[in-house]
């Protein structure tokens, strides 16, 4: 009865607490730890004292009250970093403009998704949720931390930059073109596209500035007139803030024509830190990309479910690494986002990337993509408790994730999983019902970018035809 | 004595005007006696009396004083007297959504029609009198309705009506009481098709609403020298959201949807009642602090088949999976099911809403509620009455059966939570309606 | 030396060095291009082979010649004239199968006139994959070279979709390819279950179009089995009968109905599965397989008790929310604890390469590293009925194998030769043309 009461004391203070950004404490001893940014250290501690690293190194002794977990024959590494997907989400596709800037996965995210609690079964601790590539401009995405649990505002990493979804290439020019006759119908459209909305938005940055200015004077008495009001444009205020400088841009992009004919758009008007999405044929120009300074994320080995992708090859990720461009291996997907471990090894495969490069691959360097390179993708001290536990090489197809940290707090131990883990649960489903999830993810169908606009285009419902 | 006649007359007049079904000449007043009168806070009259003339209550209570102008009916005991139910807000009589619509030549650019942003339309000219729910309505108890209309994202605004059949066009109480809002996506495929896009599309609204009414105000503030603003009716019919005269009744179930409800409030800053709100427990919180009443919902889940199986029915044996999923979703159908108490219990204000709710499952949903729901009798009643009204901004005239209020209550057969308990008169505005007796229809 | 010949000589050098770089670029990326499969004699020797049927030979030989595995095992005396590929340090595999594809079917999902998996119509049991084989698609070389030597493909849309074929990754039409041309007619299982959400049938519809689905299926078969018993009785005794009209699609079904070759039954849920095995049990001439079957897990035993092979993958997500999250990846382990015979089709086309991490994910949830190798060898070959020809590597066998420097299942090691039916495979494809192309471009920036 005492013990009941104190589960239920416990599970009451839980819920008042609330779960949003909370942190934790944690000593992790014995483990191997590969650090990604300064080497791999064997047998070696790490301390996360209220959702922060604090130490790194031999015998430290844990905190008061702080829980010490055993990692002796275990290894540790920084949480994964998904910098493609789509989990977590509500809409992907506000499909219905070429130009959707306004939009934001930030209003778009649903915390009840159960493909998080899985995602953290396979070591991801963030993601970027993104906007679908059914616009040559789409929405701003939003990059999460999988604190599963939390409400919506909860599960924002917060301080991230802000990011928005571009997109080149066959889906665009499918949807807009093809679908409802709206330009762009071809590569020459997007281009076009691009420049004319970045030169609306440097006119309307002009034309607004100068009616609030106006608007100013005339309320101070200084002006004698009052100004006709420019109304404030959401859309355009989001490309005006890309063009200066304010938003990522990551761009889903598959042929490497299309790749250059970005950059230099993005260099005539003066837009760095940028990283193509896919890029499937980014290979064939790496040294341009490397020159500009652009970052690619693209799969481990899908290709040819279009025919932007006929001419891929699975040894992609290998050749950008090898000529010098940060490159990151995402999922795009909820089966694999599971197991983004296994998709980085791939690169090993594909040309013999080293394996520390091809853990960089699912850490620091899509870390750096998403601006949060500061923060998280590596174990170092100051950096976020966000950490696993494998009970192998995380690059071994036979290890799995024990123990998964976002802050400091476990989100997810493989000894304590429970069957259901369900947040919400539907009353009117019942059990055999419960089955045949929406979409089943796997192999070439589940390129989820086009969610939401394809199923309206293919009147089969859910038969993909191709994406 | 003169000025009592004059009055007589013209009172007689007056209600001539506002002749009610089965009578040519409403009596100058009227009464019920010997009946049990329910007031909305939790009160019981045994063996009551209640007097109303010209459409208020003039005198409620046991052994009172009955005018001798009062026509006076006897419930012999037997009847059950309730405050008029109100419904926050309800879809009776609006038109249908046209479902037959096409793709725009610009899906991005679909104009406002098309998009469903009709803040503009008002429930009352539109108006289908001969909707049956008119004439039900009051059978089930409810005298006074705020009837909004069908659509998408801003379909139009809330006009508070009473409710008589084909008449209740012409009792209209108040016109604009609230607009209603929505996350509804564009029909087919055209601009905002995402919720993400929608709460973009209200935020442009705003700005652009915010744009014509400063130009509109420069313009009237000077003489020359300065552009006529173009007429928008839809930007228009936002000012008063925008000024805070008028709230958004925004239409939301889920937590996540109350908080973008939230979000904007914050961002754009409006007057907000929440209308259904079946998760709005979950917020109840931060419910209370803005100061956000909610008109419930009890359009409430379906029962699991598995709870209302007798135990040796040919049935798979339960396993352990089985028997963890069925508890959740047993904690899950009792949480949707007393929604209603946790937010009353958290303080916040809670009336009612129909929002397209079946009046024929209205009786059903009401028991589910008194039986497992977690409310008392009082607490349900209070809900559908003093609530609403509070929440409509008639505390003092509706909602209730005391002295000054307007008279609008419904007389039972039985206590109206019970199940055969069926209505036999309904008075609203001070016009009494009776009903045919059904056999056990209902 | 004048100063211009200096320069003329500077640059001279130069020059030759380039033109030779060239020649040899050029000479190795056009004998990459062009370069034939090797077929004769070879001895690999040295390696650590894994039989699959007689256990692992350490420091083992074995000996090719022309189609056949003419010998194995560690005393094997190597004539002269084979040409001997060290394996020292490294392993000999069987070559994978992969019992479920659409591969040289679909080349491009989104352009439609480069996909013949799925004819119109829904009783198409004539229609054969066979014919439709593309010997030149991209994929074949893209996934031989990672070890997976064979792949049933089969046709996907309707009811009964059509013949899937059994084929090799090696050769220029699709009769040089095929092991067996007709493998199984491929049946897609009519489901109880509802679409997703825009499937807003109510129940009772979907209930009811159930049943008109089995039903129509039910008399398909009722009209097969006559069909061939008229027939069968035609052929024995021509005389003084009236010949039968020609049905192609029944006499497509002759040699389903008596047990020819299996009905490959593609479904996933827990009681359209029930409802499977309870409807094989009504034909007992026939053969079945069951595959997909992700829902396998929790009806392991029935499955095992009506002796259904399944024919399953493990890189999809769990069917039902409330699933626990590993399912996918131990449905294959419970289901051989069960005892059923499983086998590993991954469903892929141009990723049927992964078939290997597949069977690498089952090995670690629960199947083992051995099971799971016979679940991508010997048990597919076994399932269709070539196990005298395919799944290990054994004297006398066809020579489909592959050497690796370490555990194929592990995405670190790599697959450094693949023979297909004696054939040593040239280790190109369009990936390795394109690495090889664009790893050092050797060209300006623009």
């Amino acid at each position: 009865m005492k013990k009941l009461l104190l589960l239920l004391f416990a599970f009451c203070f839980s819920l008042t607490t609330g779960f949003a950004q909370e942190k934790g404490s944690v000593l992790i001893k014995d483990g191997n730890l590969i650090t990604i940014t300064n080497g791999n250290k064997s047998n070696t501690d790490l301390l996360i004292e209220d959702g922060v690293i604090t130490q790194i190194g031999n015998d430290i002794t844990a905190p008061r009250g702080v829980e010490t977990v055993d990692a002796s024959g275990k290894y540790v590494i920084p949480g994964i970093i998904d910098a493609h997907s789509h989990v977590a989400g509500v809409d992907i596709n506000e499909w219905t403009n070429p130009v959707t800037a306004e939009v934001t996965m930030e209003e778009s995210i649903n915390p009840n998704d159960i493909n998080i609690y899985w995602a953290l079964a396979g070591g991801v601790t963030s993601i970027h949720l993104m906007h679908g590539s059914a616009n040559v401009i789409g929405g701003q995405n939003e990059t999460l931390k999988l604190r599963y649990g939390s409400d919506m505002d909860g599960l924002r990493f917060e301080d991230a930059p802000r990011t928005i979804k571009f997109a080149l290439g066959e889906n665009p020019t499918r949807v807009h073109g093809q679908g409802f006759d709206v330009q762009p119908r071809t590569r020459m459209g997007v281009e076009q596209v691009i420049r004319y909305h970045f030169d609306a938005a440097i006119d309307y940055q002009r034309n607004r500035r100068e009616y609030l200015d106006a608007k100013e004077a005339y309320d101070n008495g200084n002006r004698s007139t009052p100004p006709v009001p420019v109304a404030k444009n959401e859309r355009l205020e989001v490309l005006v803030d890309i063009l200066e400088g304010e938003v990522l841009v990551h761009t889903h992009s598959y042929r490497a024509d299309e790749i250059t004919m970005l950059m230099r758009v993005f260099n005539d008007y003066g837009i760095e830190d940028y990283t193509f999405q896919h890029a499937n044929e980014a290979f064939k120009v790496a040294p341009e990309l490397k020159k500009n300074g652009a970052y690619t994320s693209v799969f481990a080995d899908w290709w040819a479910y279009k025919f932007e992708v006929y001419y891929s090859t699975a040894y992609n990720a290998s050749i950008l690494n090898a000529n010098g461009v940060k490159n990151s291996i995402n999922s795009d997907s909820g089966e694999l986002i599971r197991h983004l471990n296994h998709e980085a090894v791939k690169a090993v495969h594909y040309g013999n990337t080293s394996k520390q490069d091809a853990l960089k691959m699912i850490t620091i360097n899509p870390a750096t993509q998403l601006g949060i390179d500061e923060k998280v993708g590596s174990l170092e001290v100051g950096k976020h408790g966000d950490v696993a536990i494998w009970d192998g090489h995380p690059l071994s197809i036979y290890s799995k994730t024990l123990k998964t940290y976002v802050d400091g707090k476990k989100y997810f131990d493989r000894a304590e999983d429970a069957d259901d883990m369900r947040l919400k649960v539907d009353a009117e489903q019942d059990f055999d019902e419960a089955s045949g999830r929406w979409y089943n993810e796997n192999g070439r169908h589940s390129e989820t970018c086009l969610r939401g606009a394809e199923i309206r285009f293919s009147k089969q419902g859910m038969k993909l035809q191709g994406n | 004595m003169k000025k009592t006649a004059h009055i007589t007359v013209l009172c007689f007049a007056f209600l001539l005007m506002f002749a009610s079904q089965g009578w040519s000449q409403s009596p100058p007043a009227e009464a019920f006696k010997n009946v049990t009168i329910h007031t909305a806070d939790g009160k019981t009259i045994k063996s009551g009396a209640i007097v109303w003339r010209n459409g208020i209550i003039t005198n409620v209570g046991k052994n009172i004083d009955i005018p001798f102008d009062a026509y006076v009916r006897d419930g012999g005991d037997s009847l059950h007297v309730y405050p008029g139910f109100i419904d926050g807000h309800a879809l009776w009589g609006s038109p249908d959504i046209d479902e037959d619509v096409e793709t725009p030549d610009e899906p991005g650019n679909p104009g406002y029609v098309r998009a469903g942003i009709q803040p503009d339309r008002k429930a009352s000219e539109l108006l289908q009198t001969e909707n049956k729910s008119l004439v039900e309505a009051p059978k089930h108890g409810f005298t006074t309705a705020a009837l909004g209309l069908k659509g998408q994202m801003l379909p139009g605004q809330i006009d508070l009506f009473f409710i008589n059949g084909k008449n209740t066009e012409n009792l209209l109480l108040e016109q604009g009481v609230g607009m209603t809002a929505q996350f509804e996506e564009a029909q087919g495929q055209a601009y905002p098709s995402t919720t993400m896009g929608v709460m973009s599309r209200f935020r442009q609204l705003f700005n652009d609403a915010k744009a014509l009414q400063q130009q509109e105000q420069y313009f009237a503030s000077v003489s020359s020298n300065y552009p006529a603003p173009k007429q928008n009716k839809v930007l228009e019919a936002l000012h008063p959201v925008m000024d805070k005269q008028q709230p958004f009744y925004f239409v939301v179930d889920t937590k996540e949807n109350i908080e973008r409800v939230f979000m904007l409030q914050d961002e754009l800053g409006f007057e907000v009642v929440i209308v259904s709100g079946k998760e709005a427990y979950k917020q109840a919180e931060e419910l209370k602090e803005r100061n956000i009443p909610v008109l419930a919902s009890i359009d409430l889940p379906e029962e699991p088949k598995w709870r209302s199986e007798k135990e040796d029915e040919d049935h798979p044996e339960i396993t352990e999976e089985m028997r963890i999923f069925r508890d959740k979703q047993e904690e899950a159908y009792k949480a949707d099911i007393q929604n209603i108490a946790k937010m009353i219990e958290s303080g916040v204000k809670v009336g009612f809403a129909s929002n397209g709710l079946d009046l024929a499952d209205f009786g059903k949903n009401l028991t589910v509620l008194k039986e497992e729901g977690n409310l008392k009798d009082e607490d349900i009643l209070q809900m559908l009455t003093q609530s609403t009204a509070d929440i409509l901004g008639y505390g003092n005239q509706l909602g209730n059966i005391t002295e000054g209020r307007i008279a609008s209550f419904t007389i039972f057969s039985k206590p109206f939570i019970e199940e055969k308990a069926q209505a036999l008169y309904s008075v609203t505005d001070g016009n009494l309606i009776e009903f045919e007796q059904e056999s056990s229809e209902e | 030396m004048t100063k211009d010949t200096e320069i003329i000589m500077t640059y001279l050098k130069s020059t030759i060095s380039a033109c030779l770089l060239v020649l040899f670029l050029g000479m190795s990326a056009e004998a990459q291009i062009t370069k034939k499969a090797e077929f004769g004699k070879f001895a690999i020797t040295n390696g650590t082979i894994h039989t699959v049927t007689n256990g692992v030979i350490e420091n083992g030989t074995v000996l090719i010649e022309n189609e056949q595995i003419i010998d194995v095992g560690t005393d094997v005396n190597i004539p002269s004239d084979f040409e001997e590929i060290d394996a020292s340090g490294k392993h000999v595999y069987p070559g994978f199968f992969d019992a479920g594809t659409q591969l040289g079917l679909q080349e491009i999902g989104a352009v439609a006139v480069t996909n013949d998996q799925a004819e119109l119509g829904d009783f198409n049991p004539h229609v054969r994959a066979f014919t439709a084989i593309n010997p030149s698609s991209v994929n074949i070389p893209v996934t031989r070279v990672n070890g997976i030597t064979h792949v049933i493909s089969m046709p996907v849309s309707g009811r009964l979709a059509g013949k899937a074929t059994l084929i090799d990754l090696y050769g220029y039409s699709p009769d040089s390819m095929a092991v067996s041309p007709n493998a199984g007619l491929h049946l897609n299982w009519p489901t109880s279950k509802k679409g997703g959400w825009w499937d807003d049938r109510s129940d009772d519809e979907v209930e009811k179009e159930y049943k008109k689905d089995l039903k129509e299926l039910n008399d398909f078969l009722s009209e097969a089995q006559f069909y061939d018993k008229m027939m069968t009785d035609f052929e024995r005794n021509p005389n003084d009968k009236q010949q039968p009209d020609m049905n192609k699609k029944m006499q497509a079904m002759r040699e389903v109905v008596n047990g020819g070759i299996p009905v490959i039954i593609s479904v996933d849920a827990k009681s359209d599965i029930l409802d499977v095995i309870e409807w094989t049990e009504n034909y007992p001439d026939m053969q079945f397989v069951l595959a997909g079957v992700r829902d396998g897990w929790r009806v392991a035993d029935e499955i095992a008790e009506a002796g259904l092979p399944c024919l399953v993958s493990t890189l999809y997500t769990p069917e039902r929310d409330y699933d626990n999250y590993q399912r996918p990846y131990q449905n294959p382990g419970k289901l051989h604890a069960a005892g059923v015979k499983v086998a590993i089709a991954t469903g892929e086309v141009e990723n049927v390469r992964n078939a290997p991490y597949h069977a690498g994910f089952a090995a670690s949830y629960g199947l083992g590293k051995q099971e799971a190798l016979k679940a991508i060898t010997i048990n597919a070959a076994e399932i269709f009925g070539v196990n005298d020809k395919l799944g290990s590597i054994e004297k006398g066998k066809q020579a489909n194998l592959f050497i690796a420097d370490g555990d194929p299942f592990e995405p670190m090691n790599h697959i450094t030769d693949v023979f297909i039916r004696g054939n040593k495979i040239p280790m190109v494809s369009r990936h390795i043309q394109l690495y090889q192309q664009y790893l050092d471009r050797g060209a300006k920036t623009n």
